[in-house]
């Protein structure tokens, strides 16, 4: 905490030394940055030309040229107390909403949305789709080497029937899944 | 030994008695605040107390359990919203609405929340896990670090590196229900507490 603020303090001192070598001193007296506005001057002009335009401009539309500047940047006007900020952040519109609609899953038993897949069957689904993935890799050998014929796949202790004769068989060393339907 | 010098010795131990206790006050209202900083961790704590065993014809006091999880990288108002959900609900009830809540907290809370549960079934001999619900669980400020946020002309801003705390307090059982109160009722409940009014300590 320390070094920090004090790292703080002397980037502001530099950056306030610089400002006063490089810009000449007549120009920006206030550190902050100053707000400008393309408004009527309310303080009194020296200048005795400018004296006869101004008066008649101020005597036309007094009231709205002299408001204006003041309207223009919105600004809190008082601090927001605790109670009523506690009353907005927590209004019912913005607590969280109690689900009913999830139930468990009767494949697994894990919970799921209604209208959403189970997540754990979903994942069994991914891993065994990604065994089989890696297993065609490896026996097409390289990129772009699918061949254009279906794909059948096959587990333990399981045959191709005669219609499968035309297609490509996919072996994989394990028992059936039972979601795996043939 | 003149009378004076006598009734001072016998005062002295009153003196130095008055004295002492006056030093103790002082150093026991210096102690007053030297368990509550921030080092201290009574929420962990509160797990060790110990009651004496239960008459036979005591109610079964029920199974508390206190956990918590400090310096999570998330906003404590954030975190809030979470808390204030599953108040009061039983804990599978809980996990299930938290392990569908797209929030980063609510996976936090959900870990602490089957670590509470476990820490109940093994230490604090809770026979069914899930006998159990939410009673307390709210959220706290942890320690933020602070960052440079750099801005136009060259002003800069102090940025915080948001942190908090998580509190949960399981009770075997189930939940407590409570009774919704028609608006009706709360009408009614606000015309009485102002008909109520009166003027105190008044003749």
């Amino acid at each position: 905490m320390m070094n920090l603020s004090g790292l703080i303090h002397s980037l502001r001192c530099s950056l306030l030394r610089i400002e006063s070598r490089l810009l000449p001193a007549g120009l920006d007296l206030k550190p902050a940055p100053a707000l400008a506005l393309n408004g009527p001057s309310l303080l009194p002009q020296i200048h005795q030309d400018q004296d006869l335009n101004l008066e008649d401009q101020q005597i036309s539309d007094q009231p709205s040229r002299v408001l204006d500047g003041l309207l223009w940047m919105a600004a809190p006007k008082k601090r927001r107390t605790i109670e009523v900020n506690r009353t907005r952040r927590r209004a019912d519109s913005k607590l969280l909403e109690v689900k009913n609609n999830i139930e468990p899953c009767p494949e697994c038993g894990h919970l799921k949305q209604k209208h959403v897949l189970c997540g754990f069957c979903y994942t069994k689904v991914c891993k065994e789709t990604a065994a089989i993935r890696a297993q065609m890799k490896a026996m097409e050998g390289g990129p772009l080497n699918a061949p254009a014929v279906e794909t059948l796949v096959l587990y333990e202790g399981e045959t191709p029937t005669p219609q499968d004769q035309d297609r490509r068989i996919v072996e994989r060393p394990r028992k059936r899944p039972a979601w795996f339907s043939p | 030994m003149t009378g004076r010098g006598l009734s001072f010795i016998r005062n002295l131990p009153g003196l130095l008695h008055s004295r002492l206790q006056w030093g103790n006050t002082l150093q026991q209202l210096s102690c007053l605040h030297t368990s509550t900083s921030l080092e201290s961790k009574n929420w962990e704590k509160m797990n060790r107390k110990v009651y004496p065993p239960q008459l036979p014809d005591e109610p079964r006091r029920p199974a508390v359990i206190h956990h918590s999880r400090r310096q999570i990288k998330y906003s404590k108002d954030k975190m809030w919203y979470l808390a204030k959900l599953i108040r009061g609900m039983s804990i599978d009830e809980a996990i299930a609405q938290l392990e569908f809540n797209d929030k980063k907290g609510a996976k936090i809370m959900k870990e602490v929340l089957l670590e509470a549960q476990e820490m109940a079934v093994k230490n604090h001999n809770v026979e069914y896990k899930s006998n159990l619900y939410v009673a307390e669980s709210y959220t706290g400020k942890g320690k933020y670090l602070k960052r440079i946020r750099y801005h136009g002309r060259g002003m800069f801003g102090i940025m915080d590196k948001v942190y908090c705390h998580y509190f949960v307090k399981l009770v075997e059982g189930s939940p407590p229900k409570t009774e919704e109160k028609t608006s009706f009722d709360q009408a009614k409940e606000y015309v009485q507490s102002l008909k109520n009014r009166t003027i105190i300590h008044s003749l």
